[in-house]
C-alpha cells in the first residue's frame, strides 16, 4: 500500500520545553489512525505542524508524498482538517463558509456544498449564521467543511467534541464508510478511547511529547481486553519519560 | 493565480459581509453631504466662493485622506490579520491549499480593493453633488487623476497596519500601534520639515502636485519611487511576519 501520511523525525519544542520530540509515523492510504494522549501530551502541536499551521523545529511531514514544509500546495490539495477547534466565521451563514471553503476546488458546487450539509445534519440550519450555532452544530459543519471537496486524506483534531450520542455514532458512520468506500485516510486524535477503538485500524499512544507505541487496533485487542488497558500499560511502562 | 483569486474573492466576501463597510460609505456620505452644503451656504449667502468646481471634489478627497480613508482603512486590515489571529478564524484561511504567501497576495489585493471601491465611491458622490453646488461640468480628468494618486499613499499605510497587525497580539493594540504611528509621521513632518519628504504621510496630498499649471514630473516621480520603497519594505516585512508565525 501507498503512504498516506510519513512524519520524520518531527519535533517542535516551546519556550517552557513542552513539545513533541522525534516523531516517526507511517500511515498507510484508507486507514483510520487514532492519536491518543492525555491533555498536553502534544497531540495538538503535531497536527498543526502536519498541515502548516507551526513550523517544526526538526523533521519533516509527507502528504501524499510532498513535503508540508517544501510543497505546501502539493500536500494540501487533498486534505480536508479541523485543528483543534472549529472556527467558521461567525457573521457568516454556514452555507457562505462552506463556499469560502469550496472556491479552492472547481469540482464543488453549491449541491455539493448541500450534499455535505446533509450528511452532517445541518442542512436544515444553513442559511443561519454561525454566531447562533452550538458547539455541536459547529462541529458537525468543521466536518461538512473537512469533506466537502472529497479529500483523499483527512485530519481530525478531537472530531467528536461537543457531539451528543447520536452524533458521535453518524460521525464514527461516516469517517468508516469514507474509509471504505473511497479510501480515505484518517488521522484522529481523541481523548475518547471507547470511541478510537471503535473507529480507529491503527493507534499511535503519545506521551509527553514522544510516540509510546504504535499498533494495529487488531494486535492490541487480541493482547488486551479493551484499548484502555494497552494505553495504561504503554503509560505506565514509559512512565520515566 | 487560481487559489490567489479565491483567497481574494474570499476576503472581498468578507468585508462585504461586515457592517464597517456600510459605516465607511455612509460616514464618506455624510462627510460630502456637509462639506456641500457649508460649501453652498458660504458661497451663496455670505458671497465667499470657497472652491472651484472641479476643487470641491479635491477638498473632500483632502478631507477624507488624513481622517475616514485612513481610519476604514486600518479597520479593514486590522481584521483581514489581528482579527482572524485574534477568534482563530485565521486557521480557517491557512489550512486551505493556498500557501501562506498566496493567502498574504490575496489579502493585500482585497485590502487595495477596499481602498479602490472607496475612493471610487467618494469621487462619484463628490463630482455630484459639486454639479448641484457650481451648476457646471467639473475637470474630471484632474479629478480623475488625483482620486488615482491619492490610492498610493493609502495603500501604503494600509500595508503599514498589515505590517503592524502581524506584530501586534491583538486587534485594540494594532489600531492602538497604528494610529501612533500615522500620528507620529505626522507629528514628525511638522516638527521636522527636512525629513518631511521621506515620510508617506506627508504624501497624502501629493495629487496636488498635479492641480498647479506648473507639473514638477520630477518632484511626482520622486515622491512615487520614495512610496514604491515604503510598499516593499512594508510588503516584504508584513510577509516575514505573517510566514513565521505560529498558530
Amino acid at each position: 500500500m501507498d503512504k498516506a501520511i510519513v512524519i520524520e523525525n518531527l519535533s517542535k519544542m516551546y519556550k517552557n520545553n513542552r513539545g513533541i520530540q522525534d516523531i516517526n509515523l507511517e500511515i498507510e492510504q484508507g486507514e483510520i489512525f487514532g492519536f491518543l494522549g492525555p491533555n498536553g501530551a502534544g497531540k495538538t502541536t503535531a497536527m498543526k505542524v502536519m498541515v502548516g499551521l507551526m513550523k517544526a523545529d526538526k523533521g519533516d511531514v509527507k502528504i501524499n508524498g510532498f513535503s508540508i514544509a517544501d510543497d505546501y500546495e502539493k500536500a494540501m490539495k487533498d486534505v480536508g482538517c479541523i485543528i483543534e477547534n472549529v472556527t467558521p466565521f461567525p457573521y457568516l451563514t454556514a452555507f457562505e463558509n462552506m463556499q469560502l471553503r469550496g472556491r479552492f476546488n472547481k469540482e464543488v458546487n453549491e449541491i455539493r456544498i448541500d450534499e455535505c450539509l446533509e450528511i452532517t445534519g445541518i442542512i436544515k440550519y444553513k442559511n443561519e449564521k454561525i454566531k447562533n450555532y452550538s458547539l455541536g452544530m459547529k462541529q458537525r459543519l468543521g466536518v461538512a467543511m473537512a469533506i466537502l471537496p472529497n479529500p483523499k486524506i483527512i485530519i481530525l483534531d478531537e472530531p467528536f467534541n461537543g457531539l451528543d450520542v447520536e452524533g458521535m455514532v453518524e460521525m464514527r458512520e461516516l469517517i468508516m464508510s469514507m474509509s471504505k468506500q473511497q479510501k480515505t485516510t484518517f488521522f484522529i486524535s481523541s481523548h475518547l478511547i471507547h470511541d478510537i477503538e471503535l473507529t480507529c485500524h491503527k493507534v499511535g499512544i503519545l506521551y509527553n511529547g514522544k510516540l509510546i507505541g504504535v499498533d494495529s487496533t487488531h494486535n492490541i485487542l487480541k493482547n488486551y481486553s479493551t484499548l484502555e488497558n494497552y494505553y495504561l500499560s504503554e503509560v505506565d511502562l514509559n512512565g520515566e519519560y | 493565480m487560481e487559489n490567489i483569486k479565491a483567497v481574494f474573492i474570499n476576503e472581498i466576501i468578507k468585508i462585504s459581509k461586515k457592517k464597517k463597510i456600510t459605516a465607511a460609505l455612509i460616514f464618506s456620505l455624510l462627510t460630502v453631504i456637509a462639506a456641500a452644503i457649508a460649501e453652498y451656504f458660504i458661497s451663496n449667502f455670505a458671497g465667499i466662493r470657497v472652491t472651484g468646481s472641479s476643487e470641491f471634489s479635491i477638498m473632500i478627497l483632502t478631507i477624507l485622506s488624513y481622517s475616514l480613508f485612513p481610519l476604514f482603512t486600518a479597520f479593514i486590515c486590522i481584521d483581514m490579520f489581528a482579527g482572524e489571529f485574534a477568534d482563530d478564524t485565521i486557521k480557517f484561511t491557512l489550512t486551505g491549499p493556498a500557501s501562506r504567501f498566496k493567502v498574504f497576495l490575496g489579502k493585500i489585493f482585497a485590502a487595495a480593493a477596499f481602498i479602490i471601491f472607496n475612493l471610487i465611491f467618494v469621487m462619484i458622490i463628490s463630482v455630484v453633488a459639486s454639479l448641484f453646488i457650481n451648476n457646471f461640468i467639473p475637470n474630471l480628468f484632474k479629478i480623475i487623476v488625483s482620486y488615482i494618486m491619492a490610492f498610493l499613499p493609502i495603500f501604503i499605510f494600509a500595508l503599514a497596519v498589515i505590517m503592524i497587525s502581524n506584530l501586534a497580539r491583538s486587534t485594540t493594540g494594532s489600531f492602538m500601534l497604528s494610529i501612533f504611528i500615522f500620528l507620529m509621521f505626522i507629528g514628525l513632518g511638522l516638527a521636522f520639515p527636512l525629513i518631511k519628504s521621506f515620510l508617506f504621510t506627508s504624501s497624502f496630498d501629493w495629487y496636488r502636485l498635479i492641480l498647479g499649471s506648473y507639473i514638477n514630473y520630477g518632484k511626482i516621480f520622486r515622491i512615487f519611487l520614495i512610496l514604491f520603497g515604503y510598499g516593499i519594505m512594508l510588503c516584504a516585512s508584513g510577509y516575514y511576519l505573517f510566514e513565521k508565525k505560529d498558530i
